[in-house]
């Protein structure tokens, strides 16, 4: 798209987490982002560009925020980019269905002087539920452009378009007390001509916050930071009061008075049932029966669907391009490079396209699904108290659930966590052996070719993992304070054919771009490692290890050493040997586990080093490659005294 | 009678002083300004409320001196809770409170406390020191307020306040609207909490449900039958104790 330096403008989009911020981007934009219902599914601020009556504006989506307040990572990655000057327009998402929880944070936007916008999301819900928002009087009263949307189906883009064009300041900001004003205008004194959104800066200032703070004292010095405490220290001895009580009072008075105008509720709504649901879902009788029900449909669907298609795909388009590539390639070498053991297309092509796309297809379709109708957030309720066994407070629910998604993703989540302790517990956990969702779909798709039964053993051996291992690493640190678990529940959605259908899609394509080559790579490692001998020295060092104390064939090597580059490599080459009767039933159990576990993927392995540092991300990633050696070796010992 | 008011307003203005760490005497001088009477201190001094320290610039409390002035300071505080939560005075509810301090009894004081439900702090965020009552955490019949932990599935109330010290957490449960005055309805009490607020569901720790109290909401259920006629009454008695000093 063309952009011109004269007119660019930045529009910054703002909300509650989970409120559509993202679908609103991606509907501006054309630019997809991935997203799911539920909250913190957008984790860094990420912009793209979108014309409109030729001017070109820069659109910027962002982490949910409940309030500029809360001193959390995302409420300051964001509040920075907004008080840095750089952000032009601010679009507030505002869910209907939760419109005192988005006007909440609308009161604090008054005080920026920023022009708004705010977006009415998610109108067809509150509809539904005998719900009737005023937009043209929450127009007049915030002074503001309002535009109804429904953005999951695109209604209102257009609109909005057009609402940026002509968004403006608020007519004034919510204001407080006499106390409290008088305050405010002291401390704007000692605020230098250079500072920016002096009122909100000011508001922060009186609460104590650390960032302003260190702000105050770059731009204007120590003295003056130290003037306006002194001022601040005086004010609260002498009023005897606490402003954050007195500002989210007032707050609240004023998102009250707002809510009373523009709200008519119909007397009777009808019952809901998505709300049930969520309610089973959540509650231990019916929750766990739930959950474990939804695996065995998984895991069933996933192997039998996958199966016939990959099935289906090597006879229509492998098994001719094998035969024919048989017949002209004569020469060994060119032979074994194509179609060998470790050919490009046999095991890289083949391996990513035949083995592992039907696999992802069909476990990212009903993952999707599952993400869609918000079941997810459920969980973390359900899980609770095991979490608090081992020493994890319920702020760490959420990233440890979305672990099973994307390890990557919930490392990166985990900096919502105040506490360095859990936060540290949080990514090892989560490095070690959660399963995400692709090595949960190939696991199962795996041993699903041996029985359900060694499917469910695999994953006991894992929980087992995670349960002690989170005990001992409770043990091992200490520290420090623990945080308290809010979560806020979205309601159980119908789930939407076409978001679902998108979001397989991109996920796929991700796949696809990103793995291919590394495949394709890894089977060319291989094959340079096989045919210069290395790889059957290595075979030869690691003949103990591998045979003697995990059980399993010298083969296997294979699978850990494209297991370095990429996960899903390894499951094609488990995946051949299980269909050759290499593996016995321990023996397949053992390695699918152990390549589980087995090193974290190189993308988890670069979160950790952003979260954690280089130290500590070695350490983590030498300590999970050891231990799940180990682990398996027990396991491997307890599983043959069974079988 | 006038000395006693004085007097417990220097109590009073000292442990304000105590919590913020400094109980200089030039401290508490330039808290009354031109009001200040030497003559009240020595009272002080001379009823064995107080000792005056290191060369007379730092007072201190004996120990009689820190239970009365504690006393008066609770008694300030949860009179401030009644007359903000219980009484809808947004405004004056300081000048109120300022009188009550000098009239309560120890009984009413914990009978407020009770009827509340022992709150930790003042609404203007300061501690409410602890009295037997909460100690004991008593409980009676006629307590209006109840903590969202003691309240049955399905019920409903409306939250008098949140017991909080933790400026994160009060934001956090702002921003989902979790406030004094919001109505809340309990889901399910395990494995966590889940309450309905304004509309959205919000699951929280059992800890934070602990400090959450809730007026009772008529015709909630059977209970609720019982309860407010005692409830009114005793407001009514309450009021008038306090009134008719």
């Amino acid at each position: 798209m063309k952009q011109t330096d004269k007119t660019d403008k930045n529009v910054l989009i703002l909300g509650l987490p989970n409120c559509g911020k993202s679908q609103i981007f991606s509907n501006l934009t054309g630019e997809y982002t991935l997203v799911a219902n539920y909250p913190l599914s957008t984790i860094n601020i990420k912009g793209a560009f979108c014309t409109v009556e030729g001017y070109c504006y820069n659109i910027i989506d962002t982490p949910g925020i409940y309030s500029l307040h809360i001193q959390s990572e995302e409420a300051s990655m964001v509040r920075e980019k907004i008080l840095s000057g750089d952000v032009d327009i601010i679009v507030q998402c505002v869910d209907a269905n939760h419109l005192k929880q988005s006007l909440s944070l609308t009161a604090e936007l008054t005080q920026l002087s920023i022009p708004l916008v705010l977006v009415l999301n998610a109108l067809d819900e509150t509809a539904r539920k005998g719900i009737w928002i005023d937009s043209k009087k929450l127009s007049y009263i915030v002074g503001v452009p309002v535009v109804e949307s429904i953005a999951i189906k695109g209604v209102g883009t257009n609109r909005l378009k057009q609402a940026i064009e002509t968004a403006r300041l608020p007519k004034s900001p919510v204001i407080f007390g006499d106390v409290m004003e008088s305050a405010l205008s002291s401390i704007i004194s000692f605020f230098p001509d250079s500072m920016r959104h002096r009122r909100a800066n000011a508001i922060f200032t009186l609460l104590n916050d650390q960032y302003i703070e260190e702000h105050i004292e770059k731009i204007a010095g120590a003295k003056t930071l130290q003037d306006i405490k002194d001022t601040i220290a005086d004010l609260k001895n002498r009023f005897q009061w606490n402003p954050a009580k007195l500002l989210s009072y007032t707050y609240s008075r004023w998102v009250d008075s707002v809510y009373d105008e523009i709200v008519k509720k119909q007397a009777s709504a009808p019952q809901s049932f998505s709300e049930n649901l969520a309610k089973y879902c959540r509650t231990p009788i019916t929750g766990f029966p739930i959950l474990i029900g939804i695996i065995i449909a998984v895991f069933f669907l996933v192997v039998e669907v996958a199966d016939a298609l990959t099935g289906f795909l090597e006879d229509l388009a492998w098994k001719p391009v094998e035969d024919y590539i048989k017949t002209v390639v004569i020469d060994r070498f060119w032979n074994d490079l194509l179609i060998g053991d470790y050919g490009v297309l046999s095991m890289g092509v083949a391996g990513a396209i035949l083995t592992v796309l039907p696999i992802l297809s069909v476990f990212y379709i009903l993952y999707n699904i599952l993400e869609d109708v918000g079941y997810i957030p459920n969980l973390t309720v359900l899980s609770k108290r095991i979490f608090s066994k081992i020493g994890l407070s319920g702020a760490t629910i959420l990233p440890m659930v979305l672990g099973f998604g994307c390890k990557t993703m919930a490392t990166l989540t985990t900096k919502t966590l105040a506490s360095k302790k859990e936060r540290y517990i949080a990514i090892f956990l989560i490095a070690f052996a959660i399963p995400c969702a692709p090595q949960i779909g190939l696991s199962m798709s795996l041993l699903g070719k041996i029985g359900i039964s060694a499917f469910f053993i695999s994953f006991a051996i894992l929980v087992l993992v995670e349960i002690i291992t989170g005990l001992i690493l409770n043990r091992i640190i200490k520290e420090d304070r623990t945080q308290v678990f809010i979560q806020m529940l979205p309601p159980i959605r119908m789930p939407n054919i076409k978001n679902i259908a998108k979001k397989t899609y991109y996920r796929l394509l991700e796949f696809l771009k990103e793995a291919f080559p590394v495949f394709i790579l890894a089977s060319l490692v291989l094959f340079t490692l096989d045919k210069t001998g290395i790889l059957d020295a290595l075979k030869v060092f690691l003949e103990p290890m591998v045979k003697g104390a995990l059980g399993l064939p010298v083969d296997i090597v294979d699978a850990l050493i494209v297991l370095l580059a990429r996960r899903e490599a390894s499951v094609a080459i488990i995946a051949k040997m299980i269909e050759a009767n290499m593996l016995d039933y321990v023996q397949s159990i053992v390695a699918v586990t152990l390549t589980t576990m087995f090193f974290p993927c190189v993308a988890n392995v670069g979160s950790i080093i952003r979260m954690l540092g280089l130290r500590s991300a070695i350490v983590i990633v030498v300590v999970i490659t050891i231990s799940s050696v180990i682990v398996m070796t027990v396991a491997n010992w307890c599983l043959r005294l069974v079988f | 009678m006038k000395d006693k008011v004085d007097m417990d307003e220097y109590l009073e203005a000292l442990w304000y002083m105590k919590e913020n760490n400094n109980m200089s005497k030039a401290k508490l001088v330039d808290a009354f300004g031109d009001d200040y009477k030497e003559e009240i201190l020595q009272r002080l001094i001379n009823e064995e409320l107080i000792t005056l320290l290191e060369d007379k610039k730092e007072v201190s409390f004996t120990e009689k001196g820190e239970a009365l002035a504690r006393r008066i300071v609770r008694a300030h505080r949860l009179a401030e809770r009644l007359l903000f939560d219980a009484m809808g005075m947004s405004k004056d509810f300081e000048k109120g409170a300022c009188e009550f301090e000098h009239t309560l009894t120890e009984e009413l004081i914990n009978s407020i406390c009770t009827m509340l439900g022992h709150p930790k702090e003042c609404p203007h965020g300061l501690p409410i020191p602890p009295g037997d009552c909460c100690l004991k955490a008593v409980k009676t019949v006629e307590s209006s307020v109840m903590h969202l932990s003691d309240m049955r599935i399905g019920q409903s109330g409306r939250i008098a306040y949140i017991n909080s010290g933790n400026d994160e957490e009060m934001h956090k449960l702002n921003g989902l609207q979790v406030r004094p005055g919001a109505i809340i309805k309990l889901h399910q009490t395990y494995p966590a909490y889940v309450v309905e607020c304004e509309g959205a569901n919000v699951a929280i720790d059992e800890d934070i449900a602990k400090n959450i109290t809730v007026w009772r909401i008529q015709g909630s259920k059977s209970d609720a039958h019982k309860t407010e006629p005692s409830l009114t009454k005793q407001k009514k008695s309450l009021w008038c104790k306090i009134m008719g000093k």
